[in-house]
């Protein structure tokens, strides 16, 4: 069900874990334990079944030039929305891009000022902010609230 | 907008309905909007991947906050692994004996239980100006529940700390991405070994949720959430503060005022233990229409290691303050929920403010006190009501 999340999430996400975190190559071995966890409801230690995830949850980056290289370059590791709501200065932005890069992101030097034009065009101080859509658990398959 | 009387009326019904059925609570999202999220509802989605979601202010209006409603912050990729019978928890470091212990000898400890609100540090960096890089939280990244498991100070007494232990890290399960620093941070040996520090395994009188860090979590009241390392699996005593991203530039405050642009340097800096006293208004919310007559004003005060003493409302830009009643409730590291009863004199638009004071003389700053990071914003809480 993880698999199948992910698949739906992101069709880079999963080739992505399994490139950055040797860890995640358990995904396979993950599923009988995760099937073990949910039959094991009644047991003091145990989580909650986790539920399938359906398909639209992705939000996606403006269009322009970088679009296709930004999607490739940050959306390995997290989506778009933590980019959607920013409103940060080309400086900043300038300094994200290199932390980022620092941290593993795959920017071609000769794309770097592009890339920061590009976040800094869509997410500056003077766009409007933005507005955050919000969960539902729509077959109340959430926990019971105490 | 709704009138006061119908949102307190679905107000008071959201809260009997999310006794039973947290799901039927879909009234309050916008039609089309919302993202299908099991477990987790009418939660303002600020991430999806990895998993980002923030309370809605008009749900603090129970003293503990239902699991489907308390904010989730994770730094990176939640563990696709968690096995509870494989999980093991080690204890190492500057200790005499170390230790690795399976769920069911950490049951064998003698149990505790407290009431904390969990804030994260990053907790109304939206609201600073200029905004920083950094999730964009509005006022919602915190909540309180009652979280039980056993004292870190049992454990690592066993272990028998040596005397050159003064630092506990945390290390957790978290999945890292790319060349990202893993998610780790340390605590003081004083707060570790404080009577009410935690290995928690229980929120809310359930078992941990995955979101919340199933099997076990730190739990360090009254500090910021960064310091409640979840999905915990290692513990190390250290003899200094650990070095890395998340102790350092991470989690920092400017010792002295600062301006956007200013170079801050590390060693002008000191990591973020403690909460600071802070307030928010949870009804009538930001843009309501109200009718005239009496008003209740509600909403939540917590103050980190202190106690909230006092809650003042002002409904005139801060020209006088009223006190406000503070709700029965009441737990050392837990918020105190409080109302306050308003009879706006004539109509037109309002500026309903809440100050918080707590009993180390902290008061609420009427302005966010800005800091590179966007921590501890703090200031006095606002909303905008319009009255006819």
């Amino acid at each position: 069900m993880f698999r199948s999340m992910f698949r739906k999430a992101s069709p880079s996400f999963e080739r992505a874990r399994f490139q950055a975190a040797p860890r995640s190559s358990c995904i396979k071995r993950a599923l009988p334990a995760v099937a073990l966890l949910a039959s094991a409801a009644a047991l003091p230690f145990v989580a909650p079944a986790q539920q399938p995830t359906p398909a639209n949850v992705t939000a996606d980056l403006p269009a322009g030039a970088m679009q296709a290289k930004a999607t490739a370059t940050c959306l390995e590791c997290h989506e778009a929305r933590i980019i959607l709501q920013q409103r940060l200065s080309k400086a900043a932005w300038a300094k994200e891009v290199d932390k980022m890069t620092k941290w593993g992101a795959v920017v071609d030097p000769a794309d770097r000022d592009a890339l920061i034009d590009y976040l800094s065009t869509n997410f500056n101080p003077d766009k409007p902010a933005y507005e955050p859509q919000r969960t539902t658990d729509k077959n109340g398959a959430g926990r019971a609230s105490k | 907008m709704k009138s006061r009387r119908e949102f307190l009326k679905q107000v008071s019904k959201a809260a009997l309905v999310a006794r039973v059925a947290p799901g039927m609570l879909s009234w309050a999202l916008p039609q089309g909007q919302s993202i299908p999220f099991p477990g987790e509802d009418g939660m303002i989605l600020r991430s999806f991947r990895f998993v980002d979601l923030e309370t809605p202010v008009e749900y603090f209006n129970t003293w503990l906050t239902p699991v489907p409603h308390f904010f989730v912050r994770n730094h990176m990729h939640e563990p696709i692994e968690l096995d509870a019978g494989n999980w093991r928890l080690s204890i190492g470091g500057e200790v005499e004996k170390p230790l690795t212990l399976n769920l069911s000898e950490l049951s064998r400890f003698e149990s505790h239980s407290i009431v904390n609100t969990l804030e994260c540090a990053g907790n109304g960096r939206s609201l600073q100006r200029p905004q920083v890089p950094g999730i964009q939280w509005g006022k919602g990244a915190v909540g309180t529940a009652p979280f039980s498991g056993l004292r870190l100070r049992d454990v690592l007494q066993r272990a028998g700390v040596k005397p050159t232990g003064k630092h506990v890290m945390f290390r957790g399960l978290d999945e890292v991405p790319g060349k990202v620093p893993p998610f780790i941070r340390s605590i003081p040996i004083e707060k570790a070994l404080d009577a009410d520090t935690l290995i928690a395994t229980q929120m809310n009188g359930s078992p941990l949720t995955k979101h919340h860090g199933f099997p076990a979590r730190a739990l360090v009241p009254g500090w910021i959430g960064a310091a409640s390392c979840k999905w915990l699996t290692e513990i190390k005593v250290l003899d200094a503060e650990f070095v890395g991203n998340f102790m350092s530039p991470g989690y920092r405050f400017p010792n002295q005022p600062v301006k956007p642009g200013d170079a801050v340097r590390p060693e002008d800096t000191h990591p973020l233990t403690a909460l600071n006293v802070k307030s928010v208004i949870s009804g009538p919310v930001d843009g309501s229409s109200l009718k005239a007559g009496k008003v209740v004003v509600r909403g939540a005060a917590w103050a980190g290691e202190a106690d909230i003493v006092k809650v003042e409302i002002s409904a005139d830009d801060g020209a006088t303050w009223d006190t406000a009643k503070l709700g029965h409730d009441r737990a050392h590291y837990a918020w105190r929920l409080w109302s306050y009863d308003w009879k706006p004199a004539k109509a037109g638009n309002y500026t309903l403010q809440s100050r918080a004071t707590d009993s180390q003389g902290r008061t609420q700053p009427a302005a966010p006190v800005w800091n590179p990071s966007g921590y501890l914003n703090n200031a006095v809480d606002q909303v905008n009501v319009h009255v006819s």
